[in-house]
């Protein structure tokens, strides 16, 4: 271990770490920084992350490569820092076009926040500014502005450490010294639009996202991506209920810094109209009371009865389906299947998030040669395979949107929640469980897919929120003792 | 001061630079001495060091030192780089080995490689010294038809290969992280240090990177003896070395002079004054990023490490630009200025915005549109770029403008329209 004092304080790291990693991680002093990402390291381009080491004033080190060593006096904030630290942020807005007020970045700009801190309020830069060029389509989903370029280079490693590519680079010298496209053209990889989020500045920004909204009108919801099974972690933002981006939050274990275009553009699927509102009853809205009577009615005793679930719905929903259904004699547990092409990195086959869950809850993939079926129970956003509806009795609908199955072949019709609007957990493909949260509100008359099920269990007293659901699902998945339970969701 | 005649001895023969004048005049015997006689490569580095020999591409740094960094036993190869991208304005000394004496640096390439146990060296040249790399190439594969390189030279069991690569043009390529960049065929981003080349540089191997005129030096010193060289000139600075004159003088030129002498004597011996009878106004000692000597300093220092720091400045690549009382001395700094806002690599946030910004202040100055406030405001932004970049350049490149605004204040001052406003000099 190295011993070696920063700020006054003494601290013990491993061998290699950098003087950086040491505050942050021992002291919790933020070094600011640009050009070094945690999951890209860094350049050693930007120079405002510099720090003075054992009084050497004259040259200082940037803390985001300099190791720590034995010893070693380090001063973050001294006078000299603090003034080179302005001296960088000076350089760096002298041709920084400042155009806050028209730059989608602006309220998430790292830029804007070292400003604040370490910036002056009037610039001593009185010169004309330099020009470049202000929009250049890097692909159709990311535009470039050359003029808020900080030449950080994140991009470009971006590339070249997480994508083993080099589609864009550095080109002139200097203050000339722009990103740009090499000679195979625009960008085409699937992960590209990760250089939005990584970019410190407005210089790239998603053609999909830009001018749609400040993001300080914004909401953000932390959840998980929706997409496949991997489990991304992310950051969903909406406006007055309608979603308009994901970006990945980072989990080491899971996704890093990063989440795939498709994943990330999926959000647009889960601004729907036309959704389930309210219970009906051949086609008249009822009572969920009427609507357990009619269930019960038409299940019987259970048999010839399936239930097909979406890989979508949380654990939660699916236990408390489960709940329902066992004790009315259902044995047939199915769960539905969405799949795109896998990319070997993150983008996984399954293009639900939850089959692991559904799995272990013990539902299983709907059998080829399954039981002649009386009725069908559906519940969540799910492919039907036709087969299944063929010499049905009665078929039940729990679904987000209208379609040709609840308007025309249900007999009862429940609402349900979109992946974006539920509450509870999944469990991705590498089996880790992880809690989601509703991004938007779907309105009235869609309650969580689990608190449907209590109502007709009549459970309202044992599961007044969902996390007595977690925690009954995991007693339940340990009684089967071949499972371990689930981790539980967050309240 | 008397002229020396060590590394410049050569240069006036006919046909200096083909390998047959060459070994008439005792060419390679050294090399191959220290072949046949199966010397210690120990030895050999620390004979250099005990010889004083600095580096002459403008640090100034111990070559036997930086030899000795080499760690050994690594299972990396190692690599020598013969750093010969001249071009800090005003040097052309290394110009002058290259097209009449390339194979004396080819010796001296073979003994260096020799003591830090390389088999690869690499020659970097500007591509701009057209002459110099057509007669290193010639000399290179004259050495190989002749067995001075390749495989088991002379029997030795010694492998040697030496390539020949051009840079594109870029100044910083210079730098030696750079040029190790430029070999590797990357951009020439100079490299964070440390680590430092001589544990991991070219293609992460431990690399030796030096200045053609040092490594010419060496055949010779292994030839006569450390204590030899180290008798030439200033003891803490020994030896002789390539001055090149620009500006101003009469007769401008490179001459070989041991180090130690009278600034004031080389101007007005072989140089024949300033020119036109005019009087003296400045010397920049040491390359255009060295710090501007005025004459009364220029009487007084001598020519040497410790001489010129005496003064505040540096020898630098010994390239010594000579201004006379007619030279306009805003007009110059906006000139140097310029060279080092269009050479900056970009990498470095201080230098990339820094150097243009200053440019533009100087320019308008100049124009008789700069403010009082401008030169304070130069001033502290020299102060936020010296040693807050990767590599020493943009500090080089602060160096004559702080002296240069320090010496001569009073031009840039009559240079400023009194009382102006900020809206009038910038025409906001």
């Amino acid at each position: 271990m190295i011993k070696l004092t920063i700020d006054g304080q003494e601290v013990e790291v491993a061998p290699g770490t950098t003087i950086l990693e040491a505050a942050r991680d021992e002291l919790g002093i933020d070094i600011p920084h640009y050009c070094y990402h945690r999951d890209i390291g860094s350049d050693g381009n930007c120079r405002i992350c510099l720090v003075e080491v054992n009084g050497n004033s004259g040259k200082l080190a940037i803390s985001c490569q300099m190791p720590c060593g034995n010893d070693m006096k380090v001063e973050t904030a001294n006078d000299v820092v603090v003034k080179a630290r302005k001296g960088v942020m000076e350089f760096l807005l002298a041709n920084h076009p400042l155009d806050c007020t028209i730059c989608d970045q602006a309220g998430e700009c790292p830029l804007q926040e070292y400003s604040y801190e370490y910036g002056s309020a009037e610039s001593r830069f009185v010169e004309h500014k330099r020009n470049k060029p202000k929009h250049t389509e890097f692909s159709d989903k990311v535009m470039f502005d050359a003029e808020r370029c900080i030449l950080c280079t994140r991009c470009v490693r971006f590339f070249e450490e997480v994508r083993d590519d080099r589609p864009l680079g550095v080109e002139g010298m200097g203050g000339e010294s722009m990103i740009s496209l090499g000679p195979n053209g625009p960008l085409t990889d699937p992960y590209q639009m990760n250089i939005i989020d990584i970019c410190p500045v407005g210089a790239l920004t998603s053609r999909d996202f830009r001018f749609k909204q400040r993001v300080w009108f914004m909401d953000f919801v932390d959840t998980v991506c929706p997409g496949c099974s991997r489990g991304c972690n992310i950051s969903a933002g909406s406006y007055q209920g309608k979603l308009l981006r994901f970006t990945p939050r980072r989990n080491a274990e899971v996704n890093k810094s990063w989440m795939c275009d498709d994943g990330r553009l999926s959000y647009s699927d889960y601004n729907l109209t036309d959704r389930v509102r309210g219970a009906r009853i051949d086609g008249q809205a009822a009572f969920l009371d009427s609507v357990g009577e009619r269930l019960d009615a038409l299940v019987g005793d259970g048999s010839g009865v399936a239930v097909l679930a979406s890989t979508k719905s949380s654990c939660e929903d699916l236990f408390a389906l489960r709940h329902w259904a066992e004790s009315r004699g259902v044995t047939n547990f199915w769960h539905g299947a969405a799949s795109w092409e896998a990319d070997g990195f993150l983008k996984q086959a399954d293009a639900t998030p939850n089959t692991a869950g559904a799995q272990q809850l013990g539902y299983e993939p709907v059998p080829g040669d399954g039981p002649a079926l009386r009725g069908l129970i559906v519940s969540g956003d799910v492919e039907v395979p036709p087969a299944l509806l063929a010499d049905l009795d009665f078929l039940v609908m729990q679904a987000v949107q209208e379609s040709a199955l609840t308007t025309e072949a249900a007999v009862i019709v429940l609402p349900a929640r979109t992946a974006v609007e539920k509450k509870g957990t999944w469990v991705n493909s590498a089996g880790l469980a992880q809690a989601i949260a509703p991004a938007v509100d779907p309105g009235d008359g869609v309650p969580e897919d689990w608190a449907l099920w209590r109502e007709l269990s009549k459970k309202v007293e044992d599961w007044p929120s969902v996390r007595y659901v977690t925690a009954e699902m995991n007693a339940w998945l340990a009684d089967r003792s071949t499972q371990t339970p689930l981790v539980a969701a967050d309240s | 001061m008397k002229l020396s005649s060590v590394l410049s001895a050569r240069f006036e023969k006919p046909d200096s630079h083909l390998l047959e004048g060459y070994r008439a005049d005792g060419g390679y015997e050294t090399f191959l001495s220290v072949l046949s006689e199966k010397r210690d490569p120990d030895e050999l580095t620390a004979l250099v060091k005990a010889s004083g020999l600095r580096g002459r591409g403008g640090a100034g740094f111990s070559t036997g030192m930086k030899w000795s960094f080499v760690p050994k036993d690594t299972g990396k190869p190692v690599y020598l780089c013969v750093n010969g991208d001249e071009s800090e304005p005003g040097t052309y000394k290394d110009r002058q080995i290259l097209e009449f004496d390339p194979h004396a640096l080819l010796e001296g390439v073979g003994i260096a490689c020799y003591a830090i146990g390389s088999h690869k060296a690499y020659v970097y040249l500007r591509c701009e010294f057209q002459l110099g790399c057509e007669r290193i190439q010639a000399a290179i594969d004259e050495a190989y038809a002749a067995g001075l390189f390749g495989k088991n030279i002379e029997g030795s069991g010694f492998d040697l290969d030496v390539h020949l690569t051009m840079g594109a043009g870029a100044y910083i390529c210079g730098e030696e992280t750079s040029l190790l960049n430029s070999i590797e065929g990357v951009r020439p981003y100079p490299r964070n240090k440390p680590p430092f080349p001589a544990v991991e540089g070219l293609f992460g191997c431990p690399t030796i990177v030096n200045n053609v005129e040092t490594i010419t030096n060496i055949p010779h010193i292994v030839k006569r003896g450390a204590e030899w060289h180290a008798g030439l000139g200033n003891s803490d600075d020994p030896g002789t070395r390539l001055w090149c004159v620009s500006g101003h003088v009469a007769t401008r030129g490179v001459w070989e002079i041991e180090t130690g002498y009278k600034l004031q004597d080389l101007i007005d011996g072989p140089c024949g004054g300033i020119r036109d009878g005019k009087k003296l106004k400045a010397v920049i000692p040491g390359g255009s990023s060295s710090k501007v000597l005025l004459p009364e300093e220029v009487a007084q220092v001598t020519m040497d490490t410790p001489g010129i720091r005496a003064f505040g400045s540096s020898l630098g690549s010994a390239a010594i630009i000579v201004l006379d009382e007619d030279t306009d001395m805003v007009d110059a700094l906006v000139n140097l200025m310029k060279f080092y806002a269009h050479e900056s690599c970009g990498q470095c946030t201080p230098c990339r915005e820094g150097t243009p910004w200053i440019v533009k202040i100087l320019v308008r100055i100049n124009e008789g549109r700069g403010r009082l406030e401008d030169l304070e405001l130069l001033d502290d932004l020299a102060v936020n770029i010296e040693g807050r970049t990767v590599c020493a350049l943009a500090d080089g490149a602060c160096w004559p403008l702080t002296s240069i605004l320090k010496k001569f204040r009073h031009e840039f001052v009559a240079k400023i329209p009194s009382a102006a406003s900020t809206e009038e000099v910038v025409g906001a």
